[in-house]
């Protein structure tokens, strides 16, 4: 099994190198469908790897030493257990689809063999990230789709709002990291140790302060990952990289990083139940947050970015209540629908010539039947309707609010569900029905390629059918995290009617609101739309008492302190000393008199001192 | 009145101060000798006093020593001072400052 | 020929480039070359036979200079020094290498081999007196090197580097002095041995003193703020060539000399300067790093970089732990590997445009894509990415020093933060965006000799960072054994509870497996 393990590991970066060494050669196809070949051998290495952990083995390996120090051991150590088999499988499947998808989708790109490999370096790092036995390991991953996360988005680096929005990712999820390797210090320093199962099994030794203190900093990090506010802004704004990359990346996997991570180390969540609460009620929070942006927005794939934004949301708040594999379950079912989604809107965008805004389009689903056929599936999957993947993971997260007693995280989660399915058919609404406005702008919307729309197939399947496995899910991953007891089985029936009932009263209203094309202008003067239009002013916060004053601050820092100050110091000390000399160079006049008058004055400086030490002395002496 | 070591060397103190201010003041570089030998004259009398109230010729020895050195200075100095009229044709120290700094 | 290998080591350049004089001009640089890779491959002779497991001194020789005094010719290689001796080596053939100065080439390549023997003097000196001499005659090729081949304001940035760091290095020497005067007044002998020196234990306000009068020959070295202001003038005018060794290994001398001379000796002082270092290490970190943001120019912006980097590994010198050393022993190598890349990456471009402003270009990844990958690895190597060469020590130190403060820890730790936003900033306006500039849009992609530089460094930094532990295992056990000194030498019973006590530990382990 290890050489499995090995081939699902690194298929994907022998793909990555192969398609760089002809990075800066003009666009091969062999680079793409090799990439895509080796992520498919790796998708199979993870399903037999699935077929045997569902045997109820596991498979831990350690490859070689990475760094080891006085009493510090880390060494490139993986394992293959329930949990990371489930993300193992979510990462290949997605980035599998997504990387044949994009042969299609950047067909016409310059960088397409670029393209392929930063995309193959990305699941490499995910998987380092997912299959790492130790908090470094995880850390190296981590740091790794940060990487690539950057170069995707900034792929089209002509572009100021690309590069500006790869940077910006970047610098907030470094920001976090900063939080994720504190708590990795505090991890070894109190329990010597890196790896996972050490950590865990010591976790419970220690004081009940310093767990607190670690599952807050690993946490932070997770807000970073996974875009949770304040650090939320990155999201939305890496939706300037190629549509895969953000189905890939930014909804299906690298985002859950975070999401992962509370669920991996839920040894140390289960013992700081305070934590995990602040952490549900933050997730809520962005839940709803993400989803009133997404609201108006009148960008096709920034609508989809909040409505994933909103989904992790959910995510946390199963994981921070501690009902991981609910968080899981949520997780994985919400990659597949929400690529989907975004790997339709790529669809879409190509076919308006890269337009976004959906009230330019309209009436789409004469052209792209194919597309919005999809799409609608993925729609309807995240707005949790019966039978689809969205209806099981997101309703159990609701009974877990329910079953906890957190009545006003329910009621939260309630509304967004709501919200969801509102936005959702929104778009859908919008871009493929009513009215053809793109005539108007003189577009001319042509369907995909066929083998863009077969291959996306299997994720609408997954969208359908992920969540009528839920009872093997939870036999397989309950081996490995905790159960949550519900105690809502004599409500149970009640609380899928009336999530059911807001989802559906959601998607009603938003046919029902758009079915003649997009509300009338007057209702953007209106101040909600103003404030959610705007993000609630946040991006424009932060720029104004973060960036802003940073420059300023630095600009300060180099020409007042630096130059004027530190420097000045020093050129003053010397200037002191030149100037010395050179108002005593007079003495060096040459002129012999002048020069024997100052001997003479140095001759009786000399004897007074010299009297004025010895009687100084001697009065000391007496 | 008994000349005593205090009046040698009062004399001393006299001649070494005129010897001082010769050599701050005079411009001559053959006046500035003159100073200089007045300087170390003064210093002569004041070992020799010395000598003869402690009883110890050491003294005395030194004064002769520097009345060597005084007058081997003197030649070599006049022999310079000589070359350096022959170029220039002036003794004026002021004019003498070629090792300006 | 093993037993005299170091001096060897020493020697060897500074022979040839006496003998470089008669070279005709036209194979000077062939012969630099060899010179230089003869050089290296002893260097490399010297790791092969080097006892990794052994954390002593190794390769010692002794010749007596001044018996009287009890200054000898005294040299050693430790796993500390080891490493920093063929970066050394290895720096100085690539720096010849891929020279692309055409102006006085002889001139040069003589001087950088005499360089490169005050360079490994410094490191392998064992005897004070001796790494005193060194240390001052580095000053004197690297003057010549900016002096000569620098840029409009060359004068006054040499002079400045070179007076502002004899200063430092002038306290320095009376501490020299003093120590070897105390350690005459203890035993009755004279000694400028360090390993006689390792003896001793001096009383706590000697150590204050002592401690102090090292710190400003090295502080200025390194250089710490509020000391660093001669760098980025340094930097500024001295061609590619001087910032490539300047950064990669002359910086490199203050810190490797905290953790031969401060450390060991100062055991108590360290501890008691702990904290107030190690603000002065945050202040580095944060404050240059801000100053490298403002820059407008590529090159002070990787200058300033350098004094933030170096805050890092003063404040894992200061953590006093293994960790911590060894980490920053470990980040003094990989800064020497990465700003070395970044300042050649700097000539390149400055080679072809004779301009290091960033606002010159834009969209340089477009015309000259493989400058843009290297510049690329090397930026992230530099803002600390896992796997990377940085990475390892940047983790390793703040690790280390994390035992001894945690909101210290927390406020260096934004170096990964204001570390990127620089780096990010910079690389954005230089590559990214479309070409504006016409002189930029027929720029030619690096070519061979540059490539001989860069590429066995992008290597280095990625080799290193995956798999560091042959680098990592020697540096360990000496540091292991300057950690062990140190805390049988504390004598405050702070000191003691800041150091560890490894035999204790290793004691502990015996006795858990006895069981």
């Amino acid at each position: 099994m290890e050489l499995y393990l090995y081939i699902a590991l690194f298929a994907p970066l022998v793909g990555s190198l192969y398609a760089a060494l002809f990075g800066a050669s003009p666009k091969s196809y062999h680079t793409g469908l090799i990439a895509s070949g080796l992520l498919f051998t790796s998708l199979v290495s993870s399903a037999i790897l699935l077929s045997y952990v569902m045997g109820g083995h596991t498979v831990h390996v350690e490859l070689m030493t990475w760094m080891a120090t006085g009493d510090l051991y880390i060494p490139f150590g993986f394992v293959v257990d329930q949990v990371s088999v489930v993300m193992m499988m979510v990462v290949t499947i997605v980035s599998t689809v997504v990387h044949v998808y994009s042969i299609g989708y950047m067909d016409h790109d310059k960088g397409f063999n670029r393209f392929f490999s930063y995309l193959s370096a990305f699941v490499f790092s995910m998987m380092v990230l997912v299959m790492s036995d130790n908090f470094a390991g995880l850390f190296i991953g981590w740091e790794g789709v940060g990487l690539c996360s950057w170069l995707l988005i900034g792929f089209w680096y002509h572009k100021e709002s690309a590069t500006w929005a790869a940077n910006e990712a970047f610098i907030m999820n470094r920001i976090a990291d900063l939080g994720m390797l504190i708590g990795i210090f505090l991890v070894y320093w109190n329990i010597g140790s890196l790896q996972y199962d050490v950590v865990f099994a010591e976790i419970h030794n220690l004081d009940q302060k310093v767990i607190t203190w670690i599952g807050i900093f690993l946490f932070i990090g997770a807000m970073g990952k996974s875009a949770q506010f304040p650090l939320h802004p990155w999201l939305a704004d890496a939706m300037e990289g190629p549509t895969p990359v953000s189905a890939l990346i930014h909804a299906a996997t690298m985002v859950t990083a975070g999401v992962y991570l509370v669920i991996r180390a839920n040894p140390i969540y289960s013992e700081i139940p305070d934590v995990g609460y602040f952490i549900a009620s933050l997730g809520a929070f962005v839940a709803m947050f993400a989803a009133t942006m997404a609201l108006v927005n009148r960008d096709m794939k920034r609508i989809i970015a909040y409505s994933t934004l909103s989904q992790l949301g959910y995510m946390f708040v199963a994981a921070g209540l501690g009902a991981y594999w609910v968080a899981l379950f949520h997780l994985m079912a919400h990659a597949f629908f929400k690529a989907l989604l975004f790997l339709g809107a790529g669809n879409v965008m190509h076919a308006m010539s890269d337009e976004l805004d959906p009230v330019k389009m309209g009436g789409l689903y004469k052209v792209m039947k194919g597309t919005a056929i999809l799409m609608i599936l993925a729609s309807v999957a995240l707005a949790g309707i019966w039978p689809f993947a969205g209806f099981f993971s997101k309703d159990k997260i609701l009974e877990v609010a329910f079953s906890s007693e957190h009545y006003i995280l329910w009621g939260t989660l309630w509304i967004t569900a709501g919200l969801t399915a509102f936005y959702s058919f929104r778009l859908i609404m919008l871009a493929f029905f009513g009215e053809e406005r793109y005539k108007q702008y003189g577009f001319h919307p042509h369907e995909a390629y066929r083998f863009m729309l077969v291959v996306m197939s299997p994720l609408a399947l997954l969208a359908v059918i992920a969540g009528w496995f839920e009872h093997d899910f939870v036999r397989l991953v309950t081996t490995l995290l905790p159960g949550f007891e519900f105690h809502t089985h004599h409500v149970e029936l009640m609380l899928i009617g009336v999530t059911s009932l807001i989802a559906v009263g959601g998607i009603v209203t938003a046919i029902l609101m758009y079915r003649n094309g997009p509300l009338s202008t007057k209702w953007e003067e209106h101040f909600c739309y103003k404030v959610l239009i705007n993000q609630y002013y946040i991006p424009k916060l932060y720029n104004e008492i973060f960036t802003k004053p940073y420059g300023a601050l630095s600009r300060f820092a180099w020409k007042e302190i630096d130059i004027r100050i530190v420097d000045a110091t020093v050129d003053m000390i010397a200037n002191a000393i030149y100037k010395t000399g050179e108002n005593t160079r007079d003495i060096q006049n040459g002129n012999l008199s002048t020069m024997l008058r100052w001997m003479v004055i140095g001759l009786v400086v000399l004897l007074a001192l010299a009297v004025a030490f010895t009687v100084g002395y001697n009065a000391i002496g007496a | 009145m008994e000349i005593t070591l205090t009046h040698y060397l009062v004399l001393s103190t006299i001649l070494f101060a005129i010897g001082l201010v010769g050599i701050m003041r005079r411009k001559n570089l053959l006046m500035l000798f003159f100073a200089t030998e007045i300087l170390l004259n003064a210093t002569n009398i004041g070992f020799a006093a010395i000598s003869h109230y402690l009883g110890d010729l050491s003294g005395q020895m030194f004064a002769f020593f520097i009345i060597a050195i005084a007058a081997s200075e003197v030649a070599i100095g006049l022999g310079l001072l000589i070359v350096w009229y022959k170029r220039t044709g002036k003794i004026d120290l002021d004019l003498m400052t070629s090792m300006r700094g | 020929m093993l037993d005299h290998i170091l001096s060897i080591l020493i020697f060897f350049p500074a022979l040839a480039a006496m003998l470089g004089f008669v070279v005709a001009k036209d194979s000077i640089r062939a012969y630099g070359i060899t010179v230089a890779a003869i050089e290296f491959v002893l260097s490399l002779w010297l790791w092969y036979a080097y006892d990794p497991m052994s954390s002593g001194m190794q390769f010692m020789e002794s010749a007596p200079l001044i018996p009287a005094f009890g200054i000898n010719y005294l040299l050693g290689i430790d796993g500390i020094s080891l490493f920093i001796v063929i970066l050394s080596t290895f720096f100085t053939l690539i720096g010849i290498a891929s020279l692309t100065e055409t102006r006085r080439v002889k001139d040069m390549i003589i001087t950088l081999l005499f360089l490169e023997m005050t360079m490994v003097g410094v490191f392998a000196a064992l005897d004070a007196i001796v790494f005193y001499v060194f240390w001052e005659l580095s000053l004197v090729p690297m003057l010549y090197i900016i002096g000569a081949w620098g840029g409009p304001l060359r004068i006054y940035a040499s002079v400045k580097f070179f007076l502002y760091t004899f200063t430092g290095s002038l306290v320095m020497l009376v501490g020299m002095l003093f120590m070897a005067y105390f350690y005459y007044q203890a035993t009755g002998m004279w000694s400028f041995s360090i390993l006689e020196w390792y003896r001793l234990i001096l009383p706590e306000n000697f150590q204050l003193w002592l401690f102090a009068a090292f710190f400003l020959g090295f502080a200025i070295k390194v250089p710490m703020f509020p000391f660093h202001t001669w760098l980025p003038y340094a930097h500024g005018q001295a061609p590619t060539i001087g910032s490539v060794i300047l950064a990669a290994i002359l910086l490199k001398m203050g810190t490797y000399a905290f953790v031969r001379f401060s450390l060991p000796l100062f055991p108590d002082a360290s501890v008691f300067f702990m904290f107030p270092i190690a603000a002065i290490a945050i202040i580095m970190i944060i404050y240059t790093a801000m100053v490298a943001y403002a820059q407008e120019d590529i090159k002070q912006v990787v200058a300033y970089s350098s004094v933030s980097h170096m805050g890092v590994i003063i404040l894992g010198t200061f953590a006093l732990n293994v960790e911590g050393v060894s980490g920053s022993v470990f980040l003094m190598l990989a800064h020497g590997v990465v700003s070395g890349a970044l300042f050649l990456l700097v000539g390149v471009i400055y080679d072809r445009r004779h301009t290091k402003l960033m606002s010159e270009f834009g969209g340089l990844a477009s015309v000259m894509p493989r400058y843009a990958t290297i510049f690329g690895i090397m930026m992230m190597a530099s803002v600390g990415l896992p796997l990377t060469i940085n990475f390892v020590g940047e983790f390793l130190s703040l690790l280390g020093f994390y035992k001894q403060s945690h909101t210290y820890t927390l406020i260096a730790g934004t170096a990964i933060i204001v570390g990127a936003i620089y780096m990010l900033a910079a690389y954005k306006k230089m590559f990214f965006g479309n070409v504006t500039n016409e002189e930029n849009k027929k720029l030619k992609d690096v070519n061979k000799t540059e490539l001989i530089g860069l590429v066995p460094l992008v290597i280095l930094a990625i080799w290193l960072g995956v798999y560091p532990k042959p680098v990592l295992e020697p540096i360990n056990n000496s540091v292991e054994s300057v950690i062990q000194l140190m805390h049988d030498k504390a004598q405050s019973s702070e000191a003691k509870a800041r150091i560890p006590n490894l035999s204790d530990a290793g004691a502990m382990k015996l006795h858990q497996e006895a069981h």
